[in-house]
């Protein structure tokens, strides 16, 4: 377990629902500090991959290594305790409990003393000031925007070592998804939180990664630095002209 | 709404008048042309065989003033507890003197319900009637846990009544263990079946948990009736122990509670123990629920209820919670169910059909689910209530019936339908059910 050794390490991965193999042998690297964007169009596993990391579906062959302990076939909840934390696909948040206690059932999986939490809770409101106001109302009552602070809130709380984010900008207004992408910044350079975040929106996801993946058909056909691969013309004409979404 | 609906008051509440008017106008007219017929007149064979017919319009203008009153009234009512945007025409004073109700209404009927024994002293009726509306309570909280906080839906629930009950039919008649040795058994062992029947319907959801857990509640009874050499078949148990107070008989006896006191002996004295008993009873399931929603598992329960995936992402074993809110549910219905066999002295499957579960999921679904006061008031008014239309004979099951369809037209959330957040930060404030939408929960 050398400083230099990955945080997250996945050797290839294999996942299947049924029949369908949605992963056919990934691998994918994540140091310590960095963001990490997997990019690809829809159904080429992204969501999977993510899915497979937290052990649902179960990984059928290859290896996940979280800071060097083999994580494959964990139980889900365990996998959660390690403070891997994840803001599922379509935010999933509790709508008829209050942001506070969305809040604190982020909180509940770790063991930490009341102030850690308090500082934790103090930093998700300084990123997301809108949570503040609205800390008494219904998780259902929010706007999706207010939704997906609070999921990215929730997962915050566990004072994750990996945050993994899926399709965080998904059917938010642009000037709120930047809002959403502004935060995952100014976590990864002022708390060095490590980030893996799975975007359909290439354009946003590559200039905020440090390096991407892009996923096809349930393999990683591409990877490198996120400039270089805003750079290249495949992935131009598959994602950013031709492909891109409004 | 609150300043720009204020605002718009005074024309709007007009308004709202003449709505109400019109409409009640228009209810009349149709009742008028219905009824005009078929009360108005009324025709019947006459003696010599040919048909006589002779007007009734007293009782025509009666129905017709019914319908156009009773349209105002039920309009009124509507928009008092109708959607926030609606037109309000309740004055403000009257709305928060029913806020002001509202907020008293728990303590003032606990207190109420302590001081029933003493003022219902000699009325034997009112004291068994208030003793079964109790064990409804507390048959509600317990199933509350299971439905209302962690969102499993237990069409089976009498089987765990039932457990309780002949556990402590049996403990007490073969080896003698007293009440208060058998009633935590009686938990524990009606919490080890809650755990039995959670494992193989872990998967399950909605109607699926719905359709297994009503087969073994089933199942239950269908044991109790065929294990003849065990639990006596259809013929029951009798002779089950009454409770004693910590060893001491309520009986007539030398060594009886009013022998020892130096009070005269009475039966009634018995009733108020059984009383106060299940009170305390209730009173326990209600504190440990309320306790259990501000620990992490109770959260838990509730979140499970919102989110399965949601949970299992912030690292909650589901297995575990879904196991603890069908045990702790089922250990308050084994309570509940020794309980129930002492009192009566006298236990048989007819006891526990299905018609208990569904009477219990009613109390909880109509007293609006995971509120602890609303299944309170909604056993009051399912028991209660339906001893109160006694009067009405064979109209007793229109009249509850149709109150029922109102109450679920009215408030499809339950009589109490938002729900006390558990974590606060500055200021606590009940979030109201009208600005969440339908069908969570």
């Amino acid at each position: 377990m050398t400083s230099t050794s990955p945080l997250l390490a996945i050797r290839g991965l294999r996942a299947a629902y049924g029949k369908i193999e949605a992963l056919k042998g990934v691998d994918l690297e994540i140091n310590a500090g960095e963001i990490v964007a997997l990019i690809g169009a829809n159904g080429a596993g992204k969501s999977t991959l993510m899915m497979t990391i937290f052990g649902k579906p179960r990984a059928r062959a290859g290896a996940i290594e979280f800071d060097g302990d083999d994580i494959t076939g964990v139980p889900t909840h365990e996998i959660a305790r390690l403070r891997i934390a994840q803001s599922p696909e379509g935010r999933r948040i509790f709508p008829r409990m209050s942001v506070a206690e969305n809040l604190q059932m982020g909180a509940d999986v770790t063991e930490c003393s009341e102030a850690e939490r308090a500082a934790v809770l103090e930093r998700v409101f300084t990123l997301f000031p809108r949570l503040k106001e609205r800390v008494n109302q219904r998780g259902g009552t929010l706007s999706g925007g207010e939704q997906q602070m609070l999921a990215i809130g929730r997962a915050l709380m566990s004072r994750p070592r990996l945050l993994m984010l899926d399709e965080p900008s998904l059917g938010l207004a642009p000037l709120i998804a930047r809002q959403i992408f502004d935060a995952i910044r100014t976590l990864n350079r002022q708390d060095g939180l490590t980030v893996l975040i799975v975007e359909q929106n290439a354009n946003h996801a590559l200039k905020l990664a440090h390096r991407g993946y892009v996923m096809v058909n349930g393999l990683i056909t591409l990877s490198g630095t996120g400039g270089e691969l805003l750079q290249r013309p495949e992935i131009r004409a598959a994602y950013l002209e031709g492909g891109r979404r409004g | 709404m609150t300043t720009s609906a204020l605002e718009k008051k005074p024309a709007s509440r007009a308004s709202g008048a003449a709505f109400i008017l019109k409409k009640a106008t228009i209810s009349a007219l149709v009742a008028l042309v219905l009824f005009s017929l078929m009360i108005g007149v009324r025709t019947e064979a006459g003696p010599q065989g040919g048909l006589i017919y002779w007007t009734r319009f007293g009782d025509l203008a009666a129905i017709v003033a019914a319908v156009f009153g009773g349209s105002i009234v039920i309009e009124l009512l509507r928009q008092w507890w109708g959607p926030a945007d609606k037109v309000r025409v309740v004055p403000p004073a009257v709305q928060n003197a029913l806020s002001l109700a509202g907020r008293l209404i728990a303590p003032a009927l606990l207190i109420f319900t302590f001081l029933v024994p003493v003022i219902f002293y000699d009325q034997r009726y009112i004291l068994d009637l208030a003793i079964l509306v109790l064990t409804y309570v507390m048959l509600g909280w317990g199933l509350n846990v299971v439905v209302g906080l962690a969102g499993l839906l237990d069409l089976g629930y009498v089987a765990f009544y039932a457990v309780g009950a002949y556990s402590y039919a049996l403990l007490a008649t073969n080896f003698g263990l007293s009440f208060w040795v058998c009633l935590p058994l009686a938990g524990i062992l009606a919490a080890f079946w809650g755990v039995l029947l959670g494992f193989p319907v872990l998967r399950l959801r909605g109607d699926y948990l719905a359709i297994v857990t009503l087969a073994f509640g089933e199942i239950i009874r269908l044991v109790i009736i065929n294990w003849q050499s065990l639990t006596g078949g259809p013929n029951g148990i009798s002779g089950i122990p009454r409770p004693t107070l910590f060893g001491i008989p309520l009986s007539p006896g030398e060594d009886g509670l009013a022998a020892r006191l130096g009070i005269e002996f009475s039966p009634t004295h018995r009733i108020v123990f059984l009383f106060y008993l299940i009170l305390a009873m209730a009173l326990l399931t209600n504190w440990v629920t309320i306790r259990l929603r501000r620990l992490p598992i109770g959260r838990a329960w509730e979140a499970l209820r919102e989110d399965e995936v949601a949970c299992r992402a912030l690292g909650i074993n589901t297995t575990t919670t879904k196991l603890t809110a069908f045990a702790t549910g089922a250990m308050f219905g084994g309570f509940a169910g020794a309980f129930f066999a002492t009192r009566q002295g006298f236990i048989s499957p007819e006891s526990f059909t299905f018609q208990e579960s569904a009477l219990v999921l009613a109390i909880v679904v109509l007293g609006g689910m995971g509120s602890q006061l609303g299944v309170a008031l909604a056993a009051l008014a399912m028991i209660g209530g339906f001893e109160l239309f006694r009067g009405l004979d064979q109209y007793r099951m229109l009249v509850f019936g149709m109150a029922m369809v109102l109450l679920m037209i009215w408030r499809p959330r339950g009589l109490i339908g938002h729900r006390a957040p558990t974590v606060y930060l500055e200021r606590n404030q009940a979030i109201s059910s009208d600005l969440v939408k339908e069908g969570h929960g």
